[in-house]
């Protein structure tokens, strides 16, 4: 059997289109989901490694599940809805508490799906020419609305999850490096978001084969990591 | 109280309180058998439901007297004959995009054929199957009104009947379910479909944790754990009334030759782990082969209600074939307040075969997903995935196949299966063909299955035998300690045509036995102390039984 080396997983409340996102990454299609069930498992081959992608159950429902599922993390992409703020709000209530028992050294990606809905995205498709599939503005503009939520309050529930999961800004990735504005329908900076996710779990895994098997390290290093910073602090 | 619903809850409710002797608490009728064939040239249909008036039992009892009292040769369409609230001309037609935004002030959604509702105790809206249950939450104090007034009485409110619609009531712990009907189903099969979506309910959640919510927090909104379950619930409710399965409380196996199916059973016992106690094969909705763990079936088996549930989930579930889901599920008939651990992939491209492992530890997402790879492995050398999905591209089977021209449909459930096998109810039935292929055509067929299931099974006055002529089919249905079955034949078939039909039928199901059902269910033992990971599961001795087993 061919053994992940890392785990990514995708958080956040439900109808944000964390299976849409995967699914487009995956299988380079949109189709309508229905609601996910508990947890759903993908393996994606990456360089030499494998790469395991929990998508998640938004509901809250299978809300107890979420640190089972992380457990032992590389990565966590926090999803949202551009057009929803509770959808950010939550990630923050209630989604950041269940990374508690992810890898010490996960990293987190924010992601605002659905920008395709607002009325910024026929500017954001000029300007970022590079990235943009050859995919047309489908629906009609009219439909548009406002956007909710912009990227500078992603950038500031990355800096308070640093702050909760006690990181110093220097160590981790930049947060402008780390929030993503995405579409699933188009595309839209769907693979940019794999890749530069998956580029950086790929150094963790490293670490985490350097420091052997990862089942029982995980939780060894994770309180090992807790100590040393509360030693910091003190 | 009813202020923006003027229609029938209030009304009734009105008539409820000079009957309210009619509201039977318990169930009366049942042991009077009576047997041998009864015949029935022509059901009551003109007036399915009783008025108000008049009536001393609501039992379904009454359905039978009333029916050998009519007498005339009457139009079994009738069945969905539009109701008399007026302007239900349009109800089929306009129906509104999402069954969720329809507007429940509407005639349209007066018109609906079943209605559905589940509410809490304090009479807080949990789900509708059409509209927005938040619109709703007038309508549903209503009904929950009515429930404690009947309670108040130290008393249970069962069903109410009114022209044309059969009201019934389900309680169960803290959740309260009604369904509305006009089909003419009888109660206590309108009382089963409410107790499937109860089920449903359970599977996601577990009867304990339901208890324990609304025992902290009476006023609670379930609906924020059952938020993105609509659709689950939805789909549920449209196969409960089409699939025979759910009538008949059996499971549809996939037709196969004995010898296939006998290699895939034996595949699915070897690719095992530690804790895993089912492992099923499905195609399609049907059933191709379930191991089950010896020790826990010992002591609990696995149900078909149980199956029909957990298939429903998948089924209304996102299904990517590269995609392996885990996910806790309870299996409400097998004990209401554990989970089990469901692992869920399909094994080709088109998401047709699906491979379902059930294993009571959270943990072994990995020791199960590998029992998988072992499957998939053994299906590619063995080459049985082909076999198997080229069974399916052709329909199941036809009725054509009996070779009997008078013969459209049936329904056979076999009653003889040997206790010790520990098998699931199975039942079989050709595809749907000939007149039968709009939708409308099936709902009237299955209507007509559903009064005849009622009579063979009635509690008050069970038959053994009908035939049953209607407008434009014929029907028999027989029940004898071997087997339950239900036939449709063309109108023009004579009594004893019909009864000739049938010696040729149950000589093609004896001799088709090995093909279409699974007749030595496979088990396989993975563990000697199976109860460890399921919350207040078996007892302790289960360990007995798997000894017992060997």
């Amino acid at each position: 059997m061919k053994k992940p080396d890392g785990k990514v997983v995708l958080l956040g409340d439900m109808n944000v289109g964390k299976t849409s996102l995967l699914h487009r990454y995956m299988e380079r299609r949109f189709q309508d989901t229905v609601s996910t069930v508990g947890g759903a498992f993908y393996l994606k081959q990456w360089g030499p490694y494998n790469i395991s992608i929990w998508d998640t159950a938004g509901r809250e429902q299978f809300h107890g599940l979420g640190s089972m599922y992380c457990r032992g993390a590389a990565a966590v992409i926090l999803t949202y809805d551009v057009n929803n703020l509770q959808s950010l709000i939550e990630l923050e209530d209630r989604f950041l508490a269940l990374t508690d028992t992810a890898s010490s050294d996960c990293i987190f990606a924010i992601v605002g799906n659905k920008v395709d809905l607002t009325n910024e995205y026929a500017l954001l498709l000029e300007t970022e020419d590079e990235n943009t599939r050859e995919k047309p503005v489908t629906s009609c503009i009219s439909t548009k609305v406002q956007k909710q939520v912009h990227l500078d309050d992603a950038v500031a529930l990355y800096k308070k999850i640093l702050k909760y999961k006690m990181l110093d800004e220097k160590d981790v990735p930049a947060a402008e490096k780390m929030c993503f504005e995405t579409s699933a329908k188009t595309g839209y900076k769907v693979d940019y978001l794999f890749e530069t996710v998956f580029d950086m779990v790929v150094p963790i895994i490293l670490q985490q084969q350097a420091e052997g098997p990862s089942q029982t390290v995980d939780i060894t290093s994770y309180k090992s990591a807790k100590r040393t910073k509360s030693g910091c602090c003190a | 109280m009813a202020t923006g619903e003027p229609d029938s809850p209030a009304q009734e409710g009105m008539a409820l309180s000079q009957e309210e002797d009619r509201l039977c608490p318990a169930d009366t009728g049942g042991d009077k058998l009576s047997t041998g064939l009864e015949e029935l040239p022509a059901p009551q249909s003109n007036g399915p439901m009783r008025s108000v008036d008049g009536q001393e039992e609501p039992s379904d009892k009454d359905l039978s007297d009333s029916a050998s009292t009519d007498t005339a040769l009457e139009d079994s369409s009738e069945f969905g004959r539009p109701l008399m609230v007026g302007a239900c001309e349009t109800g089929a037609a306009a129906v509104p995009p999402t069954r969720r935004d329809e507007d429940v002030t509407a005639a349209s959604w007066r018109a609906r054929r079943k209605h559905i509702f589940v509410l809490s105790e304090a009479g807080k809206p949990i789900y509708s199957r059409y509209g927005n249950e938040e619109a709703l939450s007038s309508t549903m104090g209503v009904m929950m009104a009515l429930v404690s007034f009947i309670q108040s009485g130290d008393n249970a409110i069962r069903s109410i009947y009114s022209d044309d619609r059969k009201l019934v009531f389900v309680q169960q712990g803290p959740l309260v379910l009604v369904s509305v009907s006009r089909t003419l189903q009888s109660e206590q099969q309108l009382r089963q479909e409410l107790l499937y979506v109860y089920y449903q309910i359970l599977s996601m959640l577990t009867q304990v944790s339901i208890t324990r919510i609304f025992e902290r927090k009476k006023n609670y909104d379930l609906r924020r754990l059952l938020a993105g379950s609509e659709k689950i619930l939805d789909r549920l409710i449209n196969l409960v009334e089409s699939d025979p399965s759910f009538l008949l409380g059996a499971v549809r196996c996939l037709p196969l030759p004995a010898s296939l199916r006998e290699a895939l059973g034996a595949l699915l016992q070897k690719a095992i782990t530690p804790n895993l106690v089912f492992s099923i094969l499905v195609a399609r909705s049907q059933l191709v082969t379930a191991v089950q763990e010896r020790a826990v079936i010992e002591e609990c088996r696995l149900e078909p209600t149980d199956l029909h549930l957990l298939l429903n989930l998948i089924g209304a579930s996102s299904a990517f074939q590269a995609g392996e889901i885990w996910t806790p599920i309870c299996l409400p008939r097998f004990n209401p307040d554990g989970y089990f651990y469901a692992y869920i992939s399909y094994l080709d491209a088109e998401c047709t075969v699906c491979l379902v492992l059930l294993s009571t530890d959270k943990e072994s997402f990995y020791a199960v997903s590998d029992c998988k790879k072992r499957v998939e492995e053994a299906m590619r050398t063995q080459g049985s995935l082909q076999a198997l999905s080229g069974g399916l591209q052709s329909p199941s089977y036809g009725v054509g196949q009996v070779g009997v021209p008078d013969l459209r449909h049936f329904l056979y459930k076999p009653l003889d299966i040997p206790e010790n096998y520990r098998q699931l109810p199975q039942f079989t039935s050709p595809e749907l063909e000939g007149p039968y292929c709009s939708e409308e055509e099936q709902h009237r067929l299955f209507d007509l299955y559903h009064y005849l299931h009622s009579r063979i099974h009635s509690t008050s006055r069970p038959l053994r035998l009908i035939y049953h002529v209607a407008e434009k089919e014929t029907l028999l249905a027989w029940v004898t300690s071997k087997f339950e079955l239900y036939t449709c034949f063309s109108p023009l078939v004579t009594k004893a045509g019909a009864i000739n039909v049938l010696t040729k039928l149950l000589r093609w199901i004896k001799r088709e036995e090995d093909r279409l059902f699974i007749r030595y269910p496979p088990k396989y033992s993975t563990t000697p102390n199976p109860g460890k990971g399921t919350k207040g599961g078996r007892p302790d001795n289960a360990e007995n039984g798997f000894f017992a087993g060997l």
